[in-house]
């Protein structure tokens, strides 16, 4: 086990190491993307121009120039912003943490809920005509643009039924854990709702299939004809078995969304999160903070794969690491 | 200068972030006292402080932060609007609603200093007892430093506005070491500092009233100061800075009026700007009177249900700025003048006054000054029927044009930017592009990149979609800055001179002499402005859109508007509802 | 007997025609699998005739701005662009729908062309995009999950590692590359040459970045079977990986891929619209699905059907694809065919 997480942690270390090289060579491979322009301002004459691609090192060659930054975010640690100039990267990525947990966190837990309840349901009825309404009701969840879907939600709760049926929703933003539980919760509400209904979509569909995959097997027949009762067939066997998909699933998208691939959700509610960062950051082409939550992003992705490759082992027992 | 360097943009996902059309109103020139269409400040346009009315809370609202909070670096219109009651310099732009405010007025310094040794001397005479926002006082040494901090941290107008000093030429070239040494000179006893330039420049007032050169105390760090506030002279003092969540200005503890004109007394008690809503959701904000201004332009969808049932919280003002079409007179098809010739024909300016949200937001212009501009005359040459203004394309005439230039068929690529209105003008463009004879392609790309890109003829730009916003009221600000010789670089990110144009023997004589005539006679430098402006649209390198217009949507919280043409709103004169 | 898989989906009718034709015959039999077919028939049939609605019907251009055109209804002609003449009089608008088949039916967008020509137009690319780029999906993902879960080991460390890249990849910031560099050049693979105009390269682009999410599930799935008493008990009688794979492996799977190319194709039309926008594959004046629905965000409180109609067109294909595919996979039902043959 031990020597299990040491490995993924070399591996996590590599993968980091390509993404941060990928990034910084996509960046710089663009045409246009010189800094040192954007940062010298409009109409800069060509002496300003060149003390600022100096004094910001981009006269520099690229190994150097990605070694420097890779000091200023990992040893230093105080990397700043090109365009917010004077903004630490790190803090910055802290400050927006709790945020992003608490709108992903809230999110999966009513998407895996109603994703899990409508897999069930569907599997529990199948032939008639719950089945494909459930489905039916998922794909239309998954067909919705998110960022269509918040500026819908934005609409009804804070303009055309402000005054009446939403009057309880606050203004759009995020208000700390601190503020008191109900004020956290009620800013979180809609964006909980509607990042959840994509997700909730796919995974009830997911869930059906493996399910009624399951419920075929030889092993399920056999319990069956045991005698055992229908529902606890449907959530000791077949349930069980078929969570691995899910978690797969839900290892991939909790460690994106974590990891700042919430983005959209967090634009259209105004809240302050990593993705709004990162979406700035790309919207700022300020490649710093690009940087530094990409590296955020892929920690979350190789730590979220590497807890689901654990769980698959209490799933399934058989299934054993090398 | 440009508006937004750091919001004129959308995209990165499946989204359009509008960013809607600029301005709007109902004065259709700009004339007499700006504000229309709202209720409130049709009031006497300046009238005298009023302590009663001061206190409360004002809440602004910002799609993204302006970057850095250094007022010698920061060159958005974003925080210079904020800084108008934060910093001074030794003049100003008057702190008045309407045409006044292009007035510069005295404003660290007692008076305006007439210029000696044949216009090249000034010997400005420092206030006294004027302290900073942390207790110091403003001494004639904070002035020098100041000025040598415009070299030291390489601010963009660094090498434009302010090259003219005596010393610039040794400060840009080793800022570490610059001293102005004989161009910015204090007298400690006389309390007064004599600024000595190389040659005479008319324009030189307006340049000391920029945030560019604000005075600012000796100890400010010798770099960008970023996040951190450095002290203020002015009714306010920015508290706290937070590009991802707020910036927070609270009274100045130090600051006692001296020149009602130059630096007014404030009416809040803080001025929070906000960051992060979209701007649907701002307008939304302001509706319900959660926040009671948006510095966003309202996106489209939403012109008219402000329009409508807020029109009492809506101002409307033309803004003197352009939205043009540069076209590279370097590259072909567009180094033949007849095509550039056929493309000003054949744009419908109505047809891009409609994107812009309607004629009360946008109108068509043919010249490259403004409506209003110093120098600006009515002119249009290309327009059917012919008349001074702008009637109506010419298709015919257009494609007969291209075929005469011989260009018909050849490929051309159109770069905007990716935010919705710029998209959606691009895409007009195109289709008329077509209709004359080019193959025309549209490509809109992430607008922090689009400005540099289109500037860099490394990048073989043949045609795109620009915006210029005045830096302050000079003829020379568009003409010299976006059509002479010296704004043109090849191969550099930085040459503003879009269109690649430089006519050194019909324009740019032209633009010389304008130049030397304002030192003397600035109404007659006007004149050749004029005549300058309407011979380079002869040789067209550019399409001249249309000039668009600014509106100011407030809660019903607020009250007092006041917009400064220069500036925009006065938002330390918001008087907030008790 | 026990047939490949593949096989059957990829070439029909032409061998052993026993399975094939009972599972067409179990298909057609399926009255809901067979609707689903006749509404992704019309709906393709319909985008076909994009052209022919536009020039015979519409009678005007879906690619030509049309901001000075004028519509008629019931004898009364106003402009296609409606300036508002209430209040302050601020923003233009264009027409809403009239629900008349000829004449803006849904209404025009922001240029003031015809929103239902553009839909149609729209369907084209927003289909071959969808459809093409789920598959490639589909297709590497299941090989990459069969052969990561099977084999284990190294091989399944790096390309477990090589997924976590590719998941973690900022794909926005390639595409802002890509958008800009391509307006200069092209962009030569192998023997293809892509300009960004071209929408192979929103369908790799798609393609691929969601690999990882459809291996990842396929993977697990693949090395639960592995240890499964029938999967070990045909290593024990000596069958090679390859037969392994195919007999035992491929059909377990391939219901969950089933599952997912429906989905994956709804989700894939959303992404191609965010890279649209981004000036990467379907580019103005030519339009989407996805890029309507951008179009029509920009004009949601005032003409909320620009965005509302092609949403419904993508979840209607959605739909119609989900149940076809469950109706294909219960026709085929390969585990129940596989057991019998063990």
């Amino acid at each position: 086990m031990l020597r299990f997480a040491l490995k993924r942690a070399v591996a996590a270390v590599l993968v980091l190491f390509a993404i941060s090289v990928l990034v910084f060579l996509i960046f710089f491979a663009t045409p246009g993307a010189d800094p040192a322009a954007r940062i010298a301002g409009r109409n800069a004459s060509q002496e300003t121009l060149q003390q600022v691609r100096e004094s910001f090192g981009f006269d520099k060659p690229l190994p150097v120039q990605y070694a420097l930054m890779m000091r200023h975010l990992f040893i230093d640690r105080d990397l700043t912003s090109f365009v917010n100039r004077g903004v630490e990267v790190i803090p910055q990525i802290k400050q927006a943490i709790p945020i992003t947990l608490s709108l992903v966190i809230g999110a999966a837990i009513i998407w895996m809920f109603f994703g899990i309840l409508m897999g069930v349901a569907a599997t529990a009825g199948r032939g008639s005509a719950v089945d494909p309404l459930i489905m039916i009701i998922g794909v239309i969840g998954v067909s919705l643009p998110v960022y269509w879907l918040g500026e819908v939600v934005n609409l009804m709760t804070q303009s055309r039924l402000h005054d009446s049926f939403f009057s309880w929703v606050p203004p759009l933003g995020y208000a700390p854990l601190s503020s008191g539980v109900w004020n956290w919760a009620s800013h979180l509400i809609m964006p909980w709702m509607t990042l959840a209904v994509l997700y909730a979509g796919i995974y009830a569909r997911v869930l059906r299939s493996e399910m009624v995959g399951a419920m075929n097997e030889e092993y399920v027949r056999m319990a069956r004809a045991k005698g055992i009762s229908e529902r606890r067939v449907l959530w000791r066997h077949a349930f069980r078995t078929s969570l691995i998909a899910i978690v797969s699933l839900f290892g991939l998208d909790f460690g994106a969304l974590i990891g700042g691939a919430a983005l959209l959700s967090e634009v259209v509610f105004g809240l302050q999160g990593v993705g709004k960062l990162t979406y700035d950051s790309l919207q700022n082409f300020d490649l710093p903070v690009i940087l530094g939550c990409v590296m955020y992003a892929a920690f979350f992705v190789v730590l979220a794969n590497f807890l689901v490759d654990l769980v698959y082992a209490l799933l399934d027992p058989r299934v054993r690491h090398v | 200068m440009k508006l937004r360097i750091t919001t004129a943009v959308a995209s990165a996902g499946a989204l359009t972030l509008a960013l809607a059309a600029c301005g709007g109103g109902s004065t259709p020139a700009p004339s007499a006292s700006a504000a229309t269409g709202g209720t409130t400040s049709s009031s006497a346009a300046n009238a005298a402080y009023d302590p009663a009315k001061a206190g409360g809370d004002v809440t602004l609202l910002a799609k993204t932060a302006g970057g850095t909070l250094d007022p010698k670096i920061n060159y958005t219109l974003q925080y210079w609007q904020l800084y108008q009651a934060a910093y001074d310099g030794l003049t100003a732009f008057k702190k008045v609603d309407g045409q006044e405010s292009f007035t510069v007025v005295p404003d660290l310094a007692e008076s305006l200093p007439t210029a000696t040794n044949d216009g090249k001397t000034y010997v400005f005479n420092l206030r006294k007892g004027i302290k900073f926002s942390d207790g110091t006082d403003v001494t004639v040494d904070d002035v020098v430093a100041s000025f040598q901090r415009i070299f030291k941290v390489s601010s963009p107008t660094a090498g434009s506005f302010y090259n003219g000093i005596v010393g610039a030429d040794k400060c840009l070239a080793t800022p570490a070491t610059c001293t102005l040494d004989g161009g910015v000179v204090a007298d400690a006893t006389a309390n007064t500092v004599t600024i000595n330039l190389t040659s005479p420049d008319p324009e030189f007032f307006y340049k000391l009233s920029v945030p560019h050169a604000a005075i600012n105390p000796k100890t400010a760090p010798v770099k960008d100061a970023g996040t951190t506030p450095i002290p203020t002279t002015g009714p306010y003092m920015f508290k706290s800075y937070d590009p991802n969540t707020a910036l927070v200005m609270v009274r100045n503890p130090n600051f006692k009026a001296w020149n009602e004109d130059a630096q007014p007394s404030g009416y809040p008690d803080t001025i929070t700007e906000k960051f992060g809503l979209t701007v649907e959701a701002e307008v939304t904000a302001v509706e319900n009177n959660q926040a009671d201004w948006i510095f966003d332009s309202p996106p489209a969808d939403r012109l008219a249900e402000i329009g409508t049932k807020y029109a009492a919280q809506v101002h409307v003002n033309p803004l003197t700025a352009v939205w043009y079409v540069p076209m590279n007179v370097n590259l072909a098809p567009f180094n033949n003048e007849k095509a550039r010739q056929a493309v000003n024909w054949a744009v419908d300016k109505n047809a891009v006054v409609k994107i812009l949200g309607g004629d009360k937001l946008a109108a068509p212009v043919c010249t490259i000054l403004p409506p209003g501009f110093p120098g600006f005359k009515d002119d249009c040459q290309y327009t059917n029927p012919a008349g001074a203004t702008w009637q109506g394309p010419d298709l015919a005439k257009a494609k007969a044009l291209v075929t005469e230039s011989g260009t018909a068929g050849q490929a051309v690529t159109i770069i905007t930017t990716d935010d919705e209105v710029n998209k959606a003008v691009g895409e007009y463009l195109q289709s008329t592009l077509n209709s004359i004879g080019y193959k025309a392609t549209l490509k809109p790309i992430s607008g922090n990149i689009q400005f540099t890109y289109i500037q860099n003829t490394n990048n073989k730009v043949q045609i795109s979609l620009s915006q210029w916003y005045q830096d302050y009221p000079a003829a020379s600000d568009f003409i010299n800055v976006l059509l002479g010789c010296a704004s043109f670089t090849p191969g550099s990110d930085s040459s503003i001179n879009i269109a690649g144009f430089c006519d050194k023997t019909g324009v740019q004589p032209m633009i010389d002499d304008a130049l030397k005539t304002e030192q003397t006679d600035m109404n007659a430098a006007n004149e050749k402005w004029a005549a300058t402006d309407k011979a380079a649209m002869t040789q067209a390198p550019w399409v001249p859109l249309v000039t668009p217009k600014l509106i100011d949507f407030l809660s019903t919280n607020v009250s007092n508007y006041k917009f400064s043409k220069q500036f925009y709103m006065l938002v330390d004169q918001l008087q907030v509802k008790k | 007997m026990a047939i490949g898989t593949t096989e059957v989906l990829s070439t029909p009718a032409t061998q052993s025609a026993g399975p094939w034709r009972t599972a067409w015959r179990d298909l057609r039999r399926n009255k809901v699998a067979m609707g689903s077919i006749i509404v992704l028939i019309v709906i393709f049939a319909a985008c076909l005739a994009a052209p022919l609605y536009a020039s015979s019907v519409m009678h005007l251009d879906a690619f030509t701005s049309n901001l000075d055109g004028k519509f008629t209804v019931n004898g009364v002609t106003g402009p296609v662009m409606q300036s508002s003449d209430t209040g302050l009089g601020l923003g233009v608008n264009p027409i809403g729908p009239t629900w008349l088949w000829n004449n803006f039916f849904l209404g025009a967008d922001n240029q003031g062309r015809d929103v239902m020509s553009r839909l149609l137009y729209g369907g084209r690319n927003s289909l071959v995009i969808g459809l093409v780029s789920a598959t490639l999906c589909c297709a590497l993902a299941g090989f990459i999950g069969i052969v990561s879960g099977y084999f284990g080991g190294g091989l399944d460390a790096v390309l477990s590692r090589g997924l976590d890249v590719l998941w973690a990849f900022p794909v926005y910031l390639l595409a802002i590359c890509l958008s800009v560099v391509l307006i200069n050049q092209s962009l030569t693979i192998g023997p293809i040459t892509l300009n960004s105009g071209s929408i192979i390269l929103p369908i790799l682009i798609i393609g691929v970045i969601y690999v990882p999410y459809v291996a990842r599930p396929i993977r697990g799935q693949v090395m639960s079977l592995r240890e499964r008493e029938f999967v070990q008990a045909s290593v024990g009688a000596g069958a090679t990986d390859a037969r392994l794979l195919r007999r035992e492996i491929l059909p377990n799977v391939l219901p969950t891929l089933i599952v997912f190319l429906p989905l994956m194709t709804a989700i894939n039309m959303l992404t191609e619209s965010a890279l649209s926008f981004l000036s990467i594959g379907v580019q103005p004046p030519d339009a989407s699905w996805g890029t309507i629905i951008n179009d029509g965000v920009g004009l949601l409180y005032t003409r909320p059907m620009v965005a509302i109609a092609p949403g419904v067109m993508l979840a209607i294909t959605a739909v119609a694809l989900n149940l076809l595919g469950d109706g294909v996979r219960d026709a085929l039902d390969p585990k129940a065919r596989l057991r019998g043959a063990v």
